[in-house]
């Protein structure tokens, strides 16, 4: 009996596939072409709050372009350098007008052709470097082109908490500045019940302790934009990553790879739970302890350095840009010089609490008066982008490749980072 | 002894009617033979021909999604030959395999033979073991780190229960890959479900049959139960190995791309994607994955070969 | 009296292996669930709590505003079921043509089939989307159910396993009686190898269901996205909303649980030769 029925319904499926079928060709030809005239599609990868203030952005534009509509699609975008789709649409000959981009990507993938220059553009309307922070346009332009129009940014600082501070007799008005400092204000901090800890003070590389922040508090440079050179192996870089190594020696490695594991993704953050002092982190580190810790008592300083003075950071940040073979180019371009100019970036980074990459926005915005935001600010305009080139994702896995294989023994410092040099000069060369 | 023979006939008789079935139709079948089969050589020719031809060419070329690049001939395998990460990639990717798909394939089929048991509550139970498999990656990645903790986990914190003190799992070089072998293994729904299909695929005969003979649970399940199942024991070794040696959405959310700690989480497949996607090497990329084809391939070769000896079909 | 002892005993001790293997097996879903349900500050304690206090249950309402939960779904119940459908009717009958018939390149379309599956996919993926590309079907869902029509190698690979398995005796039988090789694989293998088709229509419906790259992919306007593409957008730079995020992710899981719970059964009856003719 069971069979006849098992028979007739897969006599039904079939029935139905010519259906959906059917139904299927129909979607086709309405969602082939898209758009009228003026339509300028927009990819990003915003939500939460960043989702709405684009929104707004969009809202402004029309307003002020009412003969151009923006048609904006969310595009998931699983963090770093992950942009299948996009990459998958240009190479198709079939990309948005304009894409929210990573900085940090810009110049790899100008490298290869897929986004359109817009120095002309930008010379006619007189966009310049002046309208911005100086790190943020260089990581949009490539060999003397323009590729992007910048768009937010932020910034990496030491965060600590003041009530553990107190708890062992350390001044929480008074963060630590010099390395040596933060080693003995992590050692105090640190609570260690067997080879376990219910506490620790500081992990270099937690959080936002990426090398590019060590290396330039060290007074290292990473790469030279005029002759190409990577130096990855600077004196001042191994100093940095024989600090690193020692550190990490001296609290056993293992024992603190325990709280790193998360990667200070937000995924697990032992500074929110209390289990680790001090860490690295950025300014949208800030809106996830608002979130999941509102009564975490904390500030943030500058990245301690051996002398307690230039201080040093890095930036990262968005961009917008126009990939190639995009249909609606001059529409793109309309819509690119709103979101960099004054009016967009305010609208933006009021509603999403992302920097602005134009200091009077962020002025104006208050940032400057907030006691923890404008820690961030202020330290801006010293601070740096790391290199623009096309292997930009092969320096940063292979800096933190050395770092890990450094602080598990696994060769010298000055061995590990010579191979980065070496590796990234090499591919660089192809 | 007698049990032997007797649940063992059926078997015999089946394989000595091979040579006459052969014999009495040969002629003729092929057309229905290739009929049959068209749906699936359509498909081939039209959505798997043209990616996999072009992925042999791109092996030899510079091609980068978004230039075409230059031929390059073998250079990229030449390359690779001389690539640090590459070989470390391999050790991971085999150890995790080698270790993987046994372990896999035992608890799989304990697992489903557990899971065959006529007691109430049965359809509770299987659905419980075929939970995990359900919860997205994300979610299962912070879950474990959460687990494995060396200070508050859940699992470290019964091992202290029993007095040992348990390793830093996640952070350390040595236990990184046993605990991805550990998580892995979580997930094993899917091989119990097929194991769970194949079990109710045997004849309820050869059971009555032994049991008139008295057999004891263990003859039958030597005897009758694994035989039985090893069509889908060859299944499952099949595929785990080819699923282990693509091992890649657990360990990349996990470590988000970096393989921590040390490189000892950077499988095969997240390098061939960090060159495929991060660096714009695909040509590189794709020479990664026809090496990897051929190792699979000849691995495959040697379960299809020796799957004469131990695998077992009624219809043969 | 004793047979009867030692079978309570043996009921028992089952009893009692399950429930410990469950309870290890229960561990994530529950945690997913319990996530589900915590006030976002719960999220990060220390150490970890396992139950919400208070309930949240307004994550669920939350999660449902915070993407377009019921477009999704539907998008993913249409995709899902139509690409279940396509390999439900296409992988037995030339997985069928693998087991059981004679025909010349069989072997050599077989060992295809198992190459196929050996190469990632993330190489084949680009020319796989240029392809589609080209014949305009990018921005529709149609690569993500027409290919499951002709075939997935691997539930064709696992249902040529279950009808290798399965006697010749029948078919033979059938043959003398006349039958074409349709009736016999339609009428009497087919039936036989229900619980393999259940199988392999239960992990294509898993895969498409729970399926990211796809649809990211090929499908390019919001209002018909998928339900795992909705899952991302609980994800940001300024961190993660676990609990609207599980919340929307046991959702997705209820309905695989409902079809599991029910087509199990089938697993349970061996099947019964003498019943079927």
């Amino acid at each position: 009996m069971s069979n006849s029925i098992f028979h007739k319904s897969m006599v039904g499926f079939c029935l139905a596939i010519v259906l959906v079928l059917a139904a299927c060709s129909s979607d086709e030809e309405s969602g082939g072409d898209t758009g009228g005239e003026n339509t300028v599609q927009f990819w990003h990868s915003m939500t939460d709050t960043s989702g709405e203030a684009v929104e707004y952005v969009i809202e402004a534009f029309e307003e002020a372009n009412p003969d151009i509509n923006i048609e904006a699609t969310y595009v998931a975008n699983q963090g770093e350098g992950q942009n299948e789709k996009l990459l998958t649409a240009i190479a198709g000959g079939n990309p948005p007008d304009v894409a929210y981009f990573d900085r940090f990507e810009v110049a790899a993938w100008a490298a290869q052709g897929s986004l359109e220059p817009l120095t002309e553009m930008a010379e006619e309307d007189g966009i310049s470097q002046d309208n911005y922070y100086d790190f943020a346009w260089e990581e949009v332009s490539y060999e003397g082109d323009l590729y992007g129009i910048p768009t937010t940014t932020d910034s990496r600082l030491l965060f600590y908490n003041k009530d553990h501070f107190e708890e062992v007799g350390l001044d929480p008005e008074n963060p630590p500045a010099t390395i040596e400092e933060l080693e003995e204000a992590a050692e105090k901090l640190t609570i260690k019940d067997g080879n376990r800890f219910e506490r620790i003070g500081f992990i270099p590389w937690f959080g936002q302790g990426w090398f590019y922040g060590w290396g330039w508090s060290f007074g290292g440079d990473f790469y030279d934009i005029e002759t190409g050179e990577v130096t990855a192996d600077d004196p001042k870089n191994v100093e940095a990553l024989e600090w690193i190594t020692e550190f990490g020696q001296e609290y056993g490695v293992e024992d603190i790879a325990g709280f790193t594991d998360s990667q200070g993704s937000g995924a697990m953050d032992p500074f929110v739970s209390g289990q680790i002092s001090m860490k690295i982190d950025g300014n949208f580190g800030v809106a996830a302890l608002e979130k999941f810790a509102p009564d975490l008592n904390y500030g943030v300083s500058p990245i301690p350095t051996p002398t307690g003075d230039n201080f040093k950071t890095w930036s990262g940040g968005w961009s917008v840009v126009i990939p190639k073979g995009a249909n609606n180019q001059e529409g793109a371009w309309e819509f690119l010089k709103f979101f960099g100019s004054e009016e967009g970036q305010r609208i933006f980074s009021e509603t999403s609490r992302d920097f602005s990459v134009i200091e009077s926005v962020n002025e104006s915005l208050g940032y400057d008066e907030d006691p923890i935001f404008s820690e961030f600010i202020n330290i801006l305009p010293e601070s740096n982008s790391r290199p623009v080139m096309t292997e930009g994702s092969l320096y940063w896995n292979a800096l933190a490749d050395a770092v890990e294989a450094s602080t598990r023994g696994n060769g010298t410092p000055k061995e590990n980072l010579e191979k980065v040099t070496q590796q990234v000069t090499e591919a660089l060369g192809e | 002894m007698k049990i032997k023979g007797d649940s063992d006939q059926p078997l015999i008789q089946e394989s000595m009617e091979v040579p006459i079935r052969k014999k009495s139709k040969i002629s003729g079948s092929s057309v229905t033979g290739w009929l049959f089969a068209s749906p699936w050589v359509i498909g081939l020719i039209l959505f798997y021909a043209f990616p996999l031809f072009s992925s042999i060419y791109f092996s030899f070329t510079t091609y980068s999604i978004l230039s075409p690049g230059e031929f390059v001939g073998l250079g990229n395998y030449q390359q690779l030959m001389s690539d640090g990460l590459f070989w470390k990639s391999i050790y991971n990717t085999v150890y995790f395999a080698v270790f993987f798909v046994p372990l896999s394939i035992i608890i799989g089929v304990a697992l489903a033979m557990m899971l065959n048991m006529r007691v109430k509550g049965m359809a509770v139970y299987r659905t419980i073991f075929f939970l995990p498999t359900l919860v997205p990656h994300v979610a299962l990645a912070v879950l474990w780190m959460w687990l494995l903790n060396p200070g508050f986990g859940l699992v470290n914190g019964v091992l202290d229960a029993i007095g040992i003190t348990g390793p830093n799992w996640l952070g350390s070089v040595t236990w990184s890959k046993p605990s991805l072998i550990l998580m892995s293994l979580w997930a094993i729904g899917q091989p119990v479900i097929i194991y769970l299909a194949g079990l109710g695929d045997i004849p309820q005969e050869l059971y009555e049959a032994a049991d008139v003979d008295g057999a004891s649970w263990l003859q039958k399940t030597f005897k009758v139960t694994l035989p039985l199942l090893t069509p889908v024991i060859f299944f499952n070794l099949v595929m785990g190995a080819i699923g282990a040696f693509q091992q890649f959405t657990l360990p990349y959310t996990m470590t988000q791309g970096q393989g921590t700690p040390d490189n000892s989480l950077t499988f095969y497949v997240m390098y061939l994607y960090d060159n495929a996607f991060k660096y714009f090497k695909m040509g590189y990329a794709s020479a990664m994955a026809w090496i990897l084809f051929i190792v699979i391939m000849l691995l495959t070769a040697i379960i299809f070969r020796s799957s004469k000896r131990w695998v077992h079909y009624q219809g043969k | 009296m004793q047979p009867k002892a030692k079978k309570n005993l043996l009921r028992i001790s089952a009893h009692f292996g399950l429930l410990i293997a469950s309870a290890f097996f229960l561990v994530p879903f529950l945690w997913m669930v319990s996530t589900s349900l915590k006030p976002v500050t719960q999220i990060f304690t220390y150490p970890p709590d396992f139950i919400p206090n208070p309930f949240q249950w307004s994550n669920y309402m939350e999660a449902t505003e915070y993407i377009p939960f019921f477009t999704y779904l539907s998008n993913t119940t249409i995709i899902t079921v139509f690409s279940t459908i396509g390999v439900i009717i296409s992988c037995p009958l030339v997985a069928y043509s693998f087991a059981k018939l004679e025909w010349k390149g069989r072997n050599t379309m077989f060992i295809i089939t198992i190459a196929v599956m050996m190469i990632p996919m993330q190489v084949t993926m680009i020319p796989l989307f240029l392809l589609f590309n080209k014949i305009g079907w990018v921005g529709t869902p149609l690569p993500l159910i027409v290919p499951a029509f002709f075939g997935v190698p691997f539930s064709i690979f696992l249902m040529r396993q279950f009808f290798m398995g399965l006697p010749n005796t029948l078919r033979d039988a059938a043959k003398i009686d006349g039958a074409s090789e349709f009736r016999i694989y339609w009428q009497i293998m087919l039936p036989l190898a229900k619980p393999a088709v259940l199988a392999i229509g239960l992990f294509q419906f898993m895969n498409v269901w729970t399926d990211f790259i796809g649809p990211l992919l090929y499908l390019t306007d919001e209002s018909q996205y998928t339900l795992s593409l909705g899952l991302q957008q609980f994800q940001s730079q300024k961190g993660t909303e676990w609990g609207l995020m599980m919340a929307v992710s046991t959702m997705m899981t209820l309905p695989i649980i409902i079809l599991f719970f029910f087509m199990q059964r089938t697993f349970i009856q061996g099947i019964t030769f003498s019943g079927i003719k």
